[in-house]
């Protein structure tokens, strides 16, 4: 379990990155945090001419207060984001996702662009990407383009990305919720999510006048459920609410069978996350209110 | 004739480092980074090893051209079964079995492929990334034949057949019998039955395997470094296939990061490593990575019992029968045959209960898969789950606490030596004590009060136990596979007092994480009065000791410890002479310990390094006769080996809304006899359980009708790791056994006991939902299932 030959390069600068990418004629891989590049590597199925290591480049790692708005810079590891005071004061959803992300050593290597660029469809941060309708900033050799967070992802394991384009930023707005939820089920603590779902609702009076919902795992992408958003804010809060809530979620989606899961027991699993997720929220709107 | 008798356990003077914590020598070495394995050697100018590994599971291999892979940058040769034909003889897993066939073991596949893995072809070059490329350029033609994916099927007429010479796919098989199971399962109060089954699983050896074959010109000789845990199996094994003499092929386990069985046959990377080394002259290494140890290793369990248990009415189990197929793989492994595994079943599975008729029919079958082999507990986690789940029926059936049951059915402390239905004998062993030493210490009343209480609110809170009997340290009389021709039952220690005091035990013994440099060590230090700390203990060198086989089968505490306690006699008889020399006193006055040797009531002392002086270098102080070299040797051979036995208690929990299992609680309460080191004891339950958990809950080979591993990587092939392994509660109940020391086996009994009592545990928390535990492990996805069955069925019944 080698890696084919490759040639290896450092660059310090994103400009000599994508002149790296241009040179390679489309046959060039970024490492970032390297923690899904590696095994693809070793096992072959990814086979680049040319390595092209991020690690060198100052200045893509970040967390910035943007008043309304939050920007991480595509080398931010992962363990910076989980321990970050200003993600959890304004991205708490994000927040709390973080520790479900791997394992430490993992989180300590890993990187947002890198994760993203993986668009892995059972991974935390494209899941969040899309429920804070983030903004991905992608450069190129003809320049900066901004592509929503649920156009960049298009199947399982890809993304809208050019070959000779990386993923420098990734902005997150931050929202006005009154109480959120985040829920995972993973077999093992770190594991890829059998079924997880992130909650938001703004509460008015003795309703709701907003939500916001995402789900991974259950589709070749993370997917943020606006009919679903749009149902549940015409719900009456009564105590049928979260029962109804997960029937509502579930008539949205049809996970798939896999090894470790049949899409039967991950719909079972993912209606149990849902009303939890709704109490969890509601439960919250009622502390901040 | 061995002169083995009881100690009394009254005996309160006990030895100073036998019973001791004490802290072990491999830890220092191993936890800095300083352990030397197999892969960490540096043989001058090594090629490195890579196979090209089928992709299909049953095939005819019509051609394979390895052309252009040997004009690749840094390829030394390409070796295919054609090209090595006159460099070995095949080796023959032989057995005396009746009903048994043996396939033999072959380097690379020759005519045809049996599993996804197997080796074709193998390309030596100087880098292991340069091998690899070179595999990408052999071209295999494959005819596809037709995939032998399940044992069950395997059986059936129209079956492809995987070894054509066999004429049939059950490689094995055989029956147990005694009295007459059919009358008295037609005379039972209660009968109780099921189709249980444990699916294929993966040994999973944190290194996986590893070989340097290291090619010495000068004398035409060879040393095979190997993360083996039989070493001096394979030095035999390959000195008969390569026609090289033992004082040619040297073969050493260094460090070995577990085995739990997977490294203790033959394998063919290991005889072909051989095999190159010798035809090209050069030193040769090649590590296994993760995927190819899981799918080239052998594999464990891959069993369906359909079992039967009849009772009378006072819940005292009359009979038992069952029939189990066992999935065997492809082929027959070295030197246990591919018996080893399902054959065990049968005959452990009346276990520790008295029950006075059986019927155990047993097929092996083979299937185009990994050969199964030895895997820690060996039959008797499935034996054990099957028997357990049966008296747990049988106990519900008829009304009785599943511990009451137990109690009325274990072989008494009075009623050993007790030969139990398939013809095991269980020597005295704390069958009962063990019992109710789980029981105790698990609070077993409080605990089924606290079950009733939170039943009441709905919650799935379940106990189950688990009792068991194994035999260890079995001698020659008993063959550790059946019908084998190789002596499993004896170990030599040779003890050595060299010229400057140096203490150095050598054994045949192969520990591969058991901690037997320090357990070995310490049995020398009370018997030969030596300071702990001045004895090294080498151990996996078949240069070390005329014969040797390994470390396998709970054997080595007993074998090697006894071995150590005689030769450590004979040496200490040594040193006594020349003592009464050196300090002019009855050999009878003098006391031996700490290194040295003291008069009685005095304070006159002479120390071992004197002693080494006098004999070996002062030509003035001792007479000529009386220079008797400072070395003792001892083949111990226990005839019989000993049983040792636990009980194993959980509690659990299901949650009914992810369907996720909890262990609440988990004790042991274990026998094995006089305890050498406590620490190393608690560790082996601890690990063992660890792996039974695996067992029960998570650990799943995954293969499709075709033959393809679906969960080859650790992504998919789930095991437990610390936050699903509970603190556990272990008892010891020491009852010395009949062995020299007092010792018992105890390295497998962990996963034994395990399984059997999560998955009584598991049913009975589902119990109010009327679900029987019957597949393990018992995923998620499984309880899932059961749950929504067992609600369909209330529907329907409504």
């Amino acid at each position: 379990m080698k890696p084919t030959k490759f040639d290896y390069v450092s660059p310090s600068t994103v400009e000599a990155v994508i002149e790296a990418l241009v040179a390679s004629n489309g046959d060039g891989k970024l490492l970032a945090g390297g923690q899904s590049l590696l095994p693809l590597l070793n096992f072959r199925m990814a086979r680049p001419s040319v390595l092209i290591d991020l690690n060198r480049i100052e200045g893509l790692s970040y967390i910035k207060d943007r008043g309304d708005r939050i920007a991480i810079g595509a080398l931010t590891r992962h363990r910076d984001i989980e321990l970050s005071p200003l993600i959890a004061s304004k991205l708490p959803v994000m927040s709390a996702a973080m520790r479900h992300v791997a394992h430490l050593a993992i989180r300590n290597r890993g990187t947002i662009g890198g994760s993203l660029s993986h668009a892995d469809p059972a991974a935390e941060l494209p899941m969040l990407a899309v429920f804070y309708d983030a903004t991905v900033l992608i450069r190129g050799p003809h320049g900066l383009r901004m592509v929503a967070a649920e156009e960049f992802f298009v199947d399982a394991l890809t993304s809208c990305l050019k070959p000779d384009e990386i993923v420098v930023e990734v902005e997150f707005p931050v929202l006005d919720h009154g109480g959120w939820a985040f829920e995972e089920i993973a077999r093992r603590f770190g594991d890829f999510a059998l079924a997880s779902i992130a909650l938001s609702v703004r509460r008015t009076g003795g309703g709701l006048e907003g939500a916001r919902i995402a789900v991974m795992g259950v589709a070749d992408t993370p997917v943020r459920l606006k009919q679903a958003e749009r149902e549940l804010v015409a719900l009456p809060l009564d105590e049928q609410a979260p029962e109804l809530c997960s029937e509502i979620i579930a008539s949205k989606v049809s996970p798939n069978d896999d090894l470790h899961a049949s899409g039967e027991y991950r719909m079972h699993l993912l209606k149990h996350l849902s009303r939890r997720a709704l109490r969890t929220a509601l439960a919250s709107t009622d502390q901040t209110a | 004739m061995n002169k083995d008798h009881r100690t009394d356990l009254s005996d309160v003077l006990r030895p100073k480092n036998v019973g001791a914590a004490m802290k072990r020598t491999e830890d220092p070495r191993l936890l800095t980074g300083f352990g030397e394995y197999t892969a960490d050697r540096k043989p001058d100018q090594a090629l490195h090893m890579a196979f090209l590994r089928s992709a299909q599971s049953h095939a005819r291999i019509a051609r394979v051209d390895t052309s252009a892979a040997l004009e690749a940058p840094g390829v030394v040769a390409v070796l295919t079964a054609e090209g090595i034909a006159g460099d070995f003889k095949p080796v023959i897993p032989f057995s005396r079995m009746a009903n048994y066939y043996a396939t033999p073991i072959l380097p690379l596949a020759s005519g045809k492929v049996r599993h996804v893995g197997e080796a074709i072809a193998a390309v030596i070059a100087t880098s292991r990334y340069l091998a690899e490329d070179a595999l990408e350029l052999i071209e295999v033609d494959y005819e596809r034949l037709q995939p032998v994916a399940h044992a069950e099927a395997a059986v059936t007429e129209d079956a492809a057949l995987l070894h054509e010479e066999a004429g049939t796919n059950v490689l094995v098989a055989r029956e147990f019998k005694q009295g007459n199971v059919a009358a008295d399962l037609a005379a039972a109060a209660v009968r109780v039955g099921g189709r249980f089954e444990m699916t294929r699983k993966a040994a999973l050896a944190m290194e996986p395997r590893s070989y340097s074959a290291e090619y010495d010109k000068r004398r035409d000789a060879l040393t095979l470094y190997t993360s083996s845990n039989i070493p001096g199996i394979v030095r035999d094994a390959i000195s008969e296939s390569l026609s090289l003499p033992g004082h040619r092929l040297r073969v050493v386990a260094p460090d070995v990061g577990g085995s739990f069985g997977s490294k203790g046959s033959l394998y063919p990377e290991e005889l072909l490593i051989c095999i190159a080394a010798r035809k090209l002259r050069r030193s040769i290494k090649w590590t296994a990575d993760r995927l190819e140890d899981v799918s080239s290793s052998s594999q464990a369990f891959a069993e369906i019992v359909d079992a039967e248990m009849g009772f009378d009415e006072h819940g005292i189990a009359t009979s038992l029968q069952a029939d189990v197929i066992g999935d065997v793989g492809a082929f027959s492994i070295y030197p246990w045959t591919c018996g080893l595994e399902p054959v065990q079943v049968v005959s452990f599975l009346p276990g520790p209960y008295k029950i006075r008729s059986y019927r155990g029919a047993v097929r092996g079958v083979a299937t185009c898969k990994p050969p199964t082999g030895p895997y820690r507990g060996v039959g008797r986690p499935i034996s054990t789950f099957v028997c357990e789940r049966l008296m747990d029926m049988g106990a519900r059936a008829l009304k009785i606490d599943p511990l009451e049951i137990r109690r009325r059915n274990l072989v008494r402390a009075e009623e050993f030596p007790y030969r139990i239905a398939s013809g095991i004998i269980w020597d005295r062993t704390g069958f009962i004590d063990c019992l109710e030493a789980a029981a105790e210490a698990a609070g077993y009343d409080q605990l089924r009060k606290q079950q009733s209480e939170v039943r009441k609110r709905g919650r799935l809170f379940g106990i189950g136990i688990a009792s068991y009997a194994e035999l260890t340290g079995i001698g020659s009389r008993i063959a550790v596979a059946p019908g084998m021709p190789i002596n499993t039952g004896s170990e030599t220690a040779k003890i050595t007092i060299d010229s400057t005091g140096g203490i150095t035990a050598a054994f045949g013994v192969a520990s591969h994480g058991q901690g037997l440099e320090t357990t070995l060590a310490q049995i020398i230090a009370d018997d030969l009065g030596a300071c702990f700390e001045d004895i090294r203990v080498i151990q996996g060198d078949s240069d070390e000791v005329p014969m040797s086989t390994g470390t396998y089968a709970s054997r080595s505490a007993v074998l090697g410890g006894g071995a150590a306690k005689h030769a450590s006699e004979i040496l200490k008889g040594k040193i006594k002479r020349v003592a009464s020399h050196l300090l002019e006193a009855n050999a009878d006055d003098l006391e031996v310990s700490q290194g040295k040797v003291a008069v009685l009531g005095t304070d006159r002392t002479v120390s071992f390094k004197q002693i080494a002086k006098a004999v070996y270098s002062d030509m003035k102080t001792l007479p000529v006769d009386a220079r008797e070299e400072l070395t003792a040797s001892y083949t111990y051979d226990p005839i019989n080996g000993t049983t040792a036995a636990a009980t194993h208690i959980a509690a659990v929990e299901v949650d009914p809304a992810t369907c996720f299992v909890k262990i609440h609680k988990f004790v042991v309460a274990e026998d094995c006899g006089r305890i050498i080191n406590p620490m190393i004891v608690d560790g082996q339950v601890h690990g063992g359980v660890a792996q039974g958990i695996g067992a029960a809950l998570f650990e799943e080979l995954i293969y499709d009708d075709d033959g393809q591993l679906l969960s080859a990587s650790l992504v998919d092939y789930v095991i437990p790791s610390a936050p699903e392994v509970p603190i556990m509660e272990v008892v010891h109940v020491e009852s010395e056994s009949a062995v020299s020391g007092g010792f018992r086996g105890m390295g497998e009994g962990g996963t034994i006991g395990a399984p059997a009592a999560i998955a009584n545990a598991i049913a009975d928390a589902l119990s109010p939902l009327d679900i029987d535990v019957s597949v393990l492990p018992m995923t998620p996805e499984r309880i899932f299932r059961l749950i929504q069955n067992a609600k369909h069925r209330a529907k329907e019944k409504s």
